[in-house]
């Protein structure tokens, strides 16, 4: 762990630190507290899932490989070429697809990396298992009951305290006081998980709470009635604790808190241009969020079309217009949010890749291990990380796709413990002995 | 103070809305009697089966029921052959671009992508202006209006129809044989989808079903079969052995074309086509039949992908597209594309040499195989009873369905009379999906319903417009699916904007909203008594 540790954890740590120096666990906690406010702003998470599997071989294309024109036809990528045009060379070896050229400053500024041949050790290939055993981050076990993220926001946040010794109180309170410095400004729990979009996806689903928001300038009862807002409140308090639980509890504090942001006006900074769509504008009310500073850690959107069984395309086509669309929203994210990206980490996942070699359609099937992109100030970036498994027929998982080096809860709990400050990692991955050598660094 | 306002409010809202009082929570007011079933417990169970078994209550539903019987009722339910309902077909004759028969529409679609190549751009003005007569006589519906008809359609029918199981049934069955309006050229394929392969059916034999949606051009399409080829036919050999300048063109058209219609006649289908996809054998397997917890293997997948080589669909071309009258579209089987050798499923063998028989016989295996009546068994209840499938309740259904073949008008009529349905503790236990919560409303205040604009974007906001679930999947049925926050409040939104009158395209009977209060209706259609059923 050489990057410089979260705010949680350096709270976490000085705070023990002064314990066992002998000063009183009040004191502690005050001091701690003072020298915490307003310091530092909220770390936050963004993650965007490619729900459909993208072919990652051609976003991020080995392109050294020649087994990869072997098995890639018609849909193979040309190698990079000096006049351009072709694959956008990244080290010699891999390269990214030319629609994904917003993203190429970033990476050679350092604020990009890639773990390519990541995955789930799982084999299935159903898209709706996968997802879910992405969005649970348990693969192989469709009774868990919460998603992944949900469960992060239960590990950056203070739990009630069990302790009987002084020892114990003494240590909550410092753990208390860090969850605290790490939420600074929060005041509504449900907008420190949100998902742009209709529903909630899996990985938000849990105890903790979460909120979905088709639009944030639609985000209100009766176009701002408050008696009818403080009517259906009420209507809805009244339930005893059933399915709707704490959901219209939720929904009205965060309309309460919203309400009173200046957001309708929200204008990005100049210059940036999010692409038009429901992607684009997921990425623009969650920045909205950011600057909002109405304590969101985790920001949730969805991204599809990526399903490319038939006629995927090349250098143009189906997939070329899908990665632009990602790229350019990306990109104008990351202007958007100009030196607040020191404290955001951008996550793509996709539940799993696609077949090495293209099928009889000019498309690919459903296959195994994909890449993984990271983006961020603070993020290891301008390499392409993790074991390179190779593209050879006998190299490949089960005769037809890329195999997987790394499994994807090694990438998703490096970066809730060393970007968002998670503890308690073994409940965050149940059943996955967390094990920080495997981690690939994705972080400074 | 404000909680005496609420509350004042509250009872204004659940006392001076008698009707409305029956369609939310019938039990209140069921006056106890002494027998064998009290009419409170009659009462209780005829609300849980209409509201399971329709798009919602409509006020004086359940006296009707009551009146009539639970099994008089059903049975004309199930069989409803005979019974035309000539209002609903009148408010659906206004709907013109879903009536055009799917050939003829990809015909003029052809068409009009013929004349704009033909259209050089400097002369586009000219050519647009001569062509206006002829482009008038075969113009293309936009998407939108197709889509605008095919959502008015539904929700018509969830309203208004008098078959109402026809309706819950269709919209269940074509979910579980999901496609996805927005996949190229289905959208002209959807409403005869519906029509021909999944609404005759619903009362049919399931085997049936499957092999109508196997091959309408719309799951063709939508799963990539019609692409599907032998990786050893000539075809595939063919395009294996291209010159680098023949690939140049083939990579060319193999790239998603904004008008497929005019370039890939079948000759061309045919030549571009170059090995498996198995996409659709791996959705029939997995969501169509067995389920994915089946066993069933990668390999599985593969030979079923081969057994269906050679399905694919004849549609009008650029050639065929300006001759009137030539507006085919339909199933084809192109025998020199089927992969002829020896093929080996869920451990049968299917014998080498043969044609199209090798697809029909694994339709004919899914559909008997045992974890298919328990797949849709499961299916079944967790739509229509809990959204955790009792296994007894599974079971018993999945026992129907292998007794019966397969024949869901007996697997559907066991669901909702068998005693298991109508546990206490099922009742008021499922969350309306968005749409049942639209039509439900529409039902419970008597609304005529039409084409609305609104209706589709909050639909579309509340992430459950018909025809737009693009993954195979479908819509889910599960209560924490569609519970969240966020979708709480477009509820309570639509409740308010219905009772106070402003969506467009949908008619309330002024009285019923004075009588009852604006705002106190809108409070009921958004309480969260009314978002179960």
């Amino acid at each position: 762990m050489n990057r410089a540790t979260s705010r949680r954890v350096f709270v976490r740590r000085s705070g023990l630190a002064l314990l066992a120096l002998g000063l009183p666990p009040e004191f502690v906690t005050r001091s701690l507290l003072a020298a915490t406010r307003g310091a530092e702003r909220s770390r936050t998470l963004v993650c965007l899932f490619l729900r459909g599997a993208v072919d990652g071989l051609n976003m991020v294309v080995p392109f050294a490989e020649p087994s990869y024109y072997a098995h890639r036809r018609t849909i193979a990528l040309p190698a990079p070429r000096a006049e351009g045009g072709g694959i956008i060379d990244l080290d010699g070896f891999f390269g990214l697809h030319p629609a994904l050229d917003p993203l190429h400053p970033l990476y050679r500024r350092g604020e990009l990396a890639i773990v390519h041949a990541a995955g789930s050790p799982h084999p299935t290939r159903s898209h709706f298992d996968a997802q879910d055993f992405m969005e649970t981050a348990t693969p192989g076990t469709k009774s868990t009951p919460d998603g992944w993220l949900n469960r992060v926001l239960g590990a950056t946040q203070c739990t009630s305290c069990t302790g009987r010794t002084l020892a114990h109180a003494a240590a909550h309170a410092v753990d208390h006081v860090a969850a605290q410095a790490s939420m600074t400004g929060t005041t509504v729990p449900a907008l420190r998980g949100v998902a742009m979009g209709s529903a909630l996806p899996r990985s938000l689903r849990g105890e903790h709470p979460a909120l979905a928001i088709e639009d944030l300038e639609r985000f209100g009862i009766g176009g701002n009635d408050i008696g009818l807002e403080d009517a259906f409140a009420h209507l809805y308090q009244t339930r005893q604790a059933d399915v709707f639980g704490t959901a219209a509890d939720d929904a009205f504090e965060a309309v309460r808190v919203l309400r009173s942001l200046d957001g309708i006006l929200y204008e990005p900074r100049s210059g940036v241009d999010y692409p038009t769509g429901n992607f684009g504008r997921s990425l623009r009310q969650i920045a909205q969020l950011i600057k909002a500073d109405v304590g969101l850690e985790i920001g949730f959107a969805d991204i599809g079309g990526w399903d490319t069984h038939q006629a995927q395309g090349g250098i143009e086509g189906q997939l070329a217009r899908r990665l632009t669309e990602l790229a350019r929203g990306i990109r104008a994210f990351h202007d958007d949010l100009g030196d607040r990206m020191e404290d955001v980490v951008i996550l793509t996942m996709s539940e799993f890749g696609r077949t090495v070699a293209e099928n009889g359609s000019g498309g690919t099937d459903h296959g195994h291990a994909n890449c993984i992109l990271a983006i961020g100030g603070r993020v290891n970036g301008g390499h392409v990380l993790g074991d390179w498994p190779g593209l050879e027929t006998e190299l490949l998982y089960q005769q037809r796709d890329l195999a997987v080096t790394t499994d994807f809860r090694d990438v998703f709990a490096e970066i809730a413990s060393e970007h968002l400050g998670a503890d308690r990692l073994d409940q965050v991955f149940p059943g996955y002995p967390i094990d920080r050598s495997r981690w690939r660094g994705v972080l400074r | 103070m404000p909680n005496v306002l609420h509350r004042r409010m509250l009872s204004r809202s659940l006392l001076t809305s008698a009707t409305l009082l029956v369609v939310i929570a019938p039990r209140a007011h069921a006056s106890h009697a002494p027998g064998a079933r009290t009419l409170a417990q009659d009462t209780a169970r005829v609300t849980h089966l209409l509201a399971r078994a329709t798009f919602g209550v409509r006020p004086g539903d359940i006296d009707a029921l009551l009146a009539m019987g639970r099994d008089v009722w059903l049975e004309a339910q199930l069989d409803p052959r005979g019974r035309p309902d000539t209002a609903l077909e009148a408010r659906l004759s206004r709907l013109e671009a879903i009536a055009v028969p799917p050939g003829e529409l990809l015909r003029r679609a052809a068409n009009a992508a013929a004349s704009a190549r033909a259209a050089t751009p400097s002369m586009a003005g000219d050519s647009a202006a001569t062509a206006q007569p002829r482009a008038r006589m075969t113009v293309v519906p936009a998407p939108r209006v197709i889509l605008e008809e095919l959502v008015t359609a539904r929700l018509v029918r969830a309203v208004h129809a008098e078959r109402q199981l026809e309706e819950v049934m269709t919209d269940f069955w074509f979910n579980h044989f999901n496609v996805f309006f927005g996949k190229g050229i289905d959208r002209y394929l959807v409403a005869d989808y519906e029509r021909s392969a999944i609404r005759p059916h619903v009362f049919g034999r399931f085997e049936g079903m499957l092999r109508a949606t196997a091959k309408h051009p719309a799951m063709l399409f939508y799963l990539d079969n019609w692409t599907s080829v032998a990786p050893d036919t000539g075809s595939a050999a063919r395009a294996r052995t291209l010159t680098p300048r023949q690939r140049k063109r083939l990579m060319r058209g193999g790239r998603p074309v904004r008008e497929p219609l005019a370039r890939l006649d079948s000759a061309q289908t045919r030549r571009r086509a170059r090995g498996l996809n198995e996409n659709y054998a791996r959705e029939l397997l997995e969501l169509h039949t067995l389920g994915v917890d089946a066993g069933f293997t990668q390999h599985d997948v593969t030979e079923v992908a081969r057994a269906f080589t050679g399905w694919t669909f004849r549609r009008p071309t650029a050639r065929t597209a300006a001759r009137t009258g030539d507006a085919e579209v339909g199933f084809l089987f192109i025998p020199a594309n089927h992969d002829r050798g020896e093929k080996t499923v869920l451990g049968r063998t299917l014998a080498a040499g043969r044609g199209i028989e090798d697809g029909e016989d694994v339709i004919r295996m899914l559909a008997a195989h045992p974890a298919t009546a328990r797949f849709i068994a499961a299916k079944l209840v967790e739509r229509f009873v809990t959204d955790e499938p009792d296994a007894d309740f599974v079971e018993e259904l999945a026992e129907v369905y292998l007794r019966t073949a397969g024949d869901l008008r007996e697997v559907t009529r066991a669901l909702f009379t068998s005693e298991r349905f109508y546990e206490v503790r099922w009742r008021g236990a499922k969350v309306k999906t968005p749409f049942e919560l639209v039509a439900s409303a529409l039902r419970a205040v008597h609304a005529e319903v039409g084409p609305s604009r609104q209706l589709a974007r909050t639909l579309n906001a509340m992430g459950h417009l018909p025809y737009t679930a693009a993954e195979p999947t479908g819509f889910p049925a599960r209560s924490d699916d569609w519970v969240n926050s966020g979708a709480l409040l477009a509820r309570m939104n639509f409740a308010l904007d219905l009772a106070g009158g402003r969506i467009d395209g949908v008619r309330i009977d002024p009285l019923t909203r004075r009588e009852r209060g604006i705002r106190a209706l809108g409070l009921a259609l958004g309480s969260p008594e009314f978002q179960r059923r």
